[in-house]
């Protein structure tokens, strides 16, 4: 039938009906009702329990509740503060600060760790293992034995063998007391950027490296040719989460200085915690709304630089 | 030695939990309720005082927690039915909010020594209610290795401020540490030499009470302020610098607990705990504890308190859980439980006409706590929103006194700007 | 659609059981040079780890002498002893179970299956707009959430071990997404295609042919799942309203008072913790090791 064709010339009747039902239907149903069944309860649940309190703890802000008892609206006082508060400012450069560096150097770390763990090295599954450890232990554990290792062991072996600079504790010290943070923080987030590294390099195929080292191809040449971008949707992931998870910062604060020497290590999230648990629940809640929007600026710039390099997600 | 004991009663204790939570039989129902007690080294105390009352009778079960958040329990809308925790700034909050029951019709508030009850009050109270009743109070001051004392010659403890410097003088020529300074820890500093310093040389109380009610005109003009008040005690905490060991800051309370357990350093600003964790260290060290004298009148002397232990009831609560909760409360308050408690844990009972703390390891803070000569720390009525411990710190490493004052009055300034809006 | 098959359709696909990997090194030199680095490398790992395991086993005497790596000896065992009566270990042991096999079992099946669906309908626009709604809150910081939650999980009688399990799902659901939908797009979909040619509904599809390909990937999931279930102390101590029903990590807290705490006794008790964990590390790593699996069917 021509598409020119007069409406009254087009067959009529019974066999447009399935034609619209199913028309109807597209409409409706684009997909499988499967798919959506998969999803839609998800969200709903999501929408439930993550969004609704979020959109709630944000209402917070602009009261002075502290989540009993009796409260009241207060506008924009708690913004108004916050933005002239030392030291939420502080927290903010030195958690920005330590979040960059430590994202480096635990993607750069647990890049090469990973290419490393599925080489050809002996006892390769005990090496993994063992590099798995640090994500096992609680925070708590972790804050405590590097206390005591930079605090007190570090400087007795330093003053031993006469090596100056860390005679004396790093974490005392108002401008290095970042760098400690920066080290265990790694050295507990390496593991798991290890693990998702891994998932990926196990999806290259074996075939694939041999083919290249049969055509001459330099460890160094595998990597940057073919490793590299192969793993590029986990780098990206990785970047994301790991920076994240790093403005987040909490327990390794405050269980390694305490947030000092002085204010040096105090980071955003235990000054927004030190509100909850201290009845400045809403002044806090303010900060934590100025500290999504920055969290989710920060995505939003990531994404873009690697967007315009050409990768995807 | 206590942990020994501690970590016995444990044991026994356990099952006393299990049974406190079954209701026993015959003769009505059993009220079951939660009794919310969290200091950690005395859970296993009152594991065992919870399981005797709940033996004695069978109309009240109760179930000790030891783990909830308190606050998180007020959020949900279930706060335990009866709680007995250290009482500070943050619990006071409960008070403010008028989330705490009034007790004042209870016979055991007429027993408590008013002096101590007026502590409750300078943090917070709720049109004039009596909602917390002091269960025991803690004194601090500073402690003292009595063999040390003898060795360099220092027969009495000082009672001015001058004398306190010659015994530091006598300790430093006799090449011992006078005092042990544990900066990586701020709080060590913030309840000891801060609090000790500046409660000894102005009347802290008032202080704050004429602070908060500046409170957005806090300035230069205004009757107090930081500037105007602590600028002299911190001075004088910096004066003392001579004589802390070398590199406090890096040095944390456990290091301080065992340099003074191995009879490194004469002197220790802490308190009782702290006397418990030296005697694990080095059961043999004969210690006394005596109050800074902050001033070279004697009479001015005074020493730091804190409500260790503080039992309160919420205001809502059903009639049952309110009569099962006060059938605990009568005996939990009883004068020879408190008495007990005080004695075993080297605390002071908050009741009228007390017997003294016998012993040797605190009783010399015993007149002070009697007579009322006592305060509650400066550091402690500053809202934890407010880094204080950190900003002290800061001042002991830079010996910026200016900076600290300048900063926290303007903490408090902007904390009074948002919580008056 | 193509008449010509190049390659005979995979219908035994499905049916492909994972295979034990092969043992290392295979059919090429162990790379020695490498293993010495490692091995170097491993100690920034053992040393610290050696450290925990110390304290665990000195007395508070022997904790404070020298750089804290001397050797502990005499070994105080009953400083596990300790720690069991202390905190009622068989109990929360058992709370912090429930609650970290449901969250995990969730975790897998519920993020799986909206990631799978998302990534095959990635042209409809209301899928992608479902990916960005999970990703933008990744970004959610906890405190903002954490108070409201408490009110929420207690208003529908949820302030319970259940109430946790059902928040860690949903708290870990942008992530695994993530990673599940960033694992499904290297699935070739020509192997569902056939796969309902041959009949399949989409749930059997999922069932039979996807979950099987995603084991490496969920165990990933899984490992990261566990972790953060097990050892998570924030959201049970403040969801949770019954004491009774409390984890391993709140009732540790008892050990985590400043004034007195007794790290050795606190030591024996994180390291009787861990056991579970390391259970399931040796067998998770076996399954992301499996991925070798997925060489075979190309």
């Amino acid at each position: 039938m021509s598409a020119t064709a007069l409406p009254s010339q087009r067959t009529a009747g019974v066999r447009s009906r399935p034609r619209a039902l199913s028309k109807l239907k597209k409409l409706f149903f684009p997909v499988a009702p499967a798919y959506l069944l998969m999803t839609i309860p998800a969200i709903v649940l999501f929408t439930f329990f993550i969004i609704y309190p979020t959109v709630q703890g944000m209402f917070w802000s602009f009261t002075n509740y502290v989540g009993y008892g009796n409260w009241h609206f207060i506008g924009l006082a708690n913004y108004q503060a916050a933005f002239a508060d030392p030291t939420i400012r502080d927290s903010y450069g030195f958690t920005l600060l330590f979040a960059v560096v430590a994202c480096l150097l635990t993607n750069a770390v647990a890049m090469a760790l990973a290419i490393a763990l599925n080489a050809k090295i002996k006892w390769r599954a005990g090496f993994r293992t063992i590099f798995f450890m640090p994500m096992v232990l609680s925070g708590l554990v972790v804050s405590y034995i590097f206390t005591f290792i930079i605090g007190t062991s570090v400087p007795i072996i330093a003053g031993a063998i006469h090596f100056a600079p860390l005679e004396s504790s790093i974490l005392a010290n108002q401008h290095t007391a970042w760098l400690g943070i920066v080290f265990v923080a790694s050295w507990v987030a390496i593991p798991g950027a290890i693990i998702i590294y891994l998932a990926g390099l196990v999806s290259i195929p074996n075939e694939v490296y041999e083919a290249a080292s049969i055509d001459g191809a330099s460890a160094w040449k595998q990597f940057q040719r073919m490793t590299f971008p192969l793993l590029f949707p986990f780098f990206i992931i990785n970047t994301i989460l790991t920076f994240k998870a790093f403005l987040n910062v909490y327990d390794i604060c405050v269980g390694l200085t305490g947030g000092g020497p002085g204010t040096a290590t105090t980071s955003v999230a235990q000054t927004i915690f030190s509100g909850f648990f201290t009845g400045d629940y809403a002044y806090q809640m303010a900060n934590a709304v100025i500290f999504f929007i920055i969290t989710l600026f920060f995505a939003l710039f990531q994404l873009s630089v690697i967007r315009r390099r050409g990768g995807s997600l | 030695m206590m942990k020994a004991v501690g970590l016995g009663a444990a044991a026994v204790a356990v099952p006393g939990l299990a049974a406190g939570c079954s209701s026993s039989g015959g003769g009505g129902a059993t009220t079951s309720i939660v009794f919310e007690e969290t200091k950690p080294e005395v859970v296993p105390y009152f594991n065992n005082l919870v399981a005797k009352f709940n033996a004695s009778q069978s109309h009240v079960a109760v179930t000790h927690d030891f783990t909830t958040n308190l606050i998180a329990a007020f959020v949900r809308g279930n706060p335990p039915a009866i709680d007995c925790d250290n009482y500070n700034l943050t619990t006071s909050i409960f008070v403010a909010r008028g989330v705490l029951a009034d007790l004042a019709s209870l016979p055991q508030a007429k027993l408590i020594n008013p002096d101590i009850q007026a502590l409750v009050n300078q943090y917070a109270s709720f049109h004039g209610e009596t909602n917390v009743l002091p269960f025991s109070v803690a004194a601090e001051g500073v402690i003292y290795n009595k063999d040390l004392f003898d060795k360099v010659g220092v027969s009495s403890v000082p009672t001015t401020w001058s004398e306190f410097l010659a015994v530091c003088e006598k300790f430093k020529s006799a090449n011992i540490t006078p005092i042990y300074q544990t900066y990586g820890d701020t709080w060590t500093t913030q309840q000891g030499l801060f609090d000790y310093t500046v409660g000894g040389m102005i009347d802290v109380a008032a202080f704050y009470k004429q602070l908060n009610s500046a409170g957005t005109s806090l300035g230069p003009d205004s009757p107090v302020s930081f500037e105007k008040d602590f600028t002299a005690p911190c001075k004088q905490m910096l004066s003392l610098a001579p004589y802390f060991n070398a590199n406090p800051i890096a040095k944390h309370y456990a290091d301080g607990n065992l340099a003074f357990a191995s009879s490194q350093a004469g002197m220790y600003m802490q308190g009782p705990w702290a006397v418990g964790q030296v005697l694990t260290i080095n059961p043999k060290l004969k210690m006394g504890t005596f109050p800074l004298p902050a001033t070279d009148d004697a009479s001015q002397t005074k020493c730091r308190v804190n409500l260790d232990l503080a039992v309160w009831l919420p205001r809502s609560q059903s009639a049952a859980q309110r009569t099962a909760a006060l059938h605990f409360l009568d005996y939990l308050m009883q004068p020879s439980v408190i008495t007990a408690y005080n004695q075993a844990n080297l605390a002071f009972s908050p009741l009228k006409n007390a017997p003294p703390q016998t012993s040797p390891l605190v009783s010399g803070l015993n007149q002070y706590v009697s007579s009322g000569r006592f305060y509650q720390g400066a550091g402690t009525y500053v809202p934890l929103t407010i880094p204080v411990g950190n900003f002290i710190q800061e001042m002991m490493l830079t010996g910026d006194v200016a900076g600290f004052t300048s900063s926290m009055d303007g903490a408090f300034k902007r904390l009074a700007i948002r919580t008056s809006a | 659609m193509a008449t010509q098959v190049t390659t005979p359709p995979p219908v035994a696909a499905p049916r492909i059981r994972a295979r034990r990997p092969r043992p290392i090194p295979e059919g090429g030199r162990v790379n020695w040079g490498l293993t010495i680095v490692i091995a170097i490398v491993s100690l920034v790992v053992l040393i610290p780890l050696y450290f925990a395991i110390a304290m665990a086993l000195k007395s508070p005497a022997q904790t404070g002498t020298g750089t804290g790596f001397n050797f502990p000896w005499p070994m105080h065992w009953g400083n596990f002893r300790a720690a069991w009566d202390l905190t009622n270990t068989p109990l929360a042991f058992s709370m912090s179970l429930l609650i970290t096999v449901i969250a995990v079992a969730g975790e897998i099946f519920v993020s799986s299956l909206a990631a799978w669906a998302i990534v095959r309908n990635w042209g409809h626009w209301q899928f992608r707009a479902t990916f960005v709604y999970l990703l933008l809150a990744l970004f959610i910081p906890f405190p903002v959430v954490a108070l409201p939650q408490v009110k929420l999980m207690a208003a529908i009688g949820l302030a319970n071990p259940f109430g946790v399990a059902i928040l860690h799902i949903m708290f870990q659901l942008a992530f695994n997404v993530l990673l599940f939908s960033a694992y499904i797009r290297s699935i070739p979909g020509e192997l569902e295609e056939s796969a309902r040619m041959d009949g399949c509904t989409t749930w059997q599809v999922y069932r039979k042919l996807v979950l099987p390909l995603l084991a490496p990937i969920a165990a990933t999931v899984g490992i990261f799942a566990f972790l953060q279930s097990w050892n998570d102390f924030m959201m049970p101590q403040l969801i949770t309203a019954n004491p009774k029903y409390q984890t391993l990590p709140v009732v540790q807290y008892l050990f985590q008072d400043q004034f007195t705490t007794n790290f050795n006794v606190a030591f024996a008790s994180y390291l009787m913790a861990l056991l579970p964990t390391l259970v399931v590390f040796l067998i998770a790593q076996r399954w992301v090791v499996s991925g070798i699996m997925r060489g075979s069917i190309k």
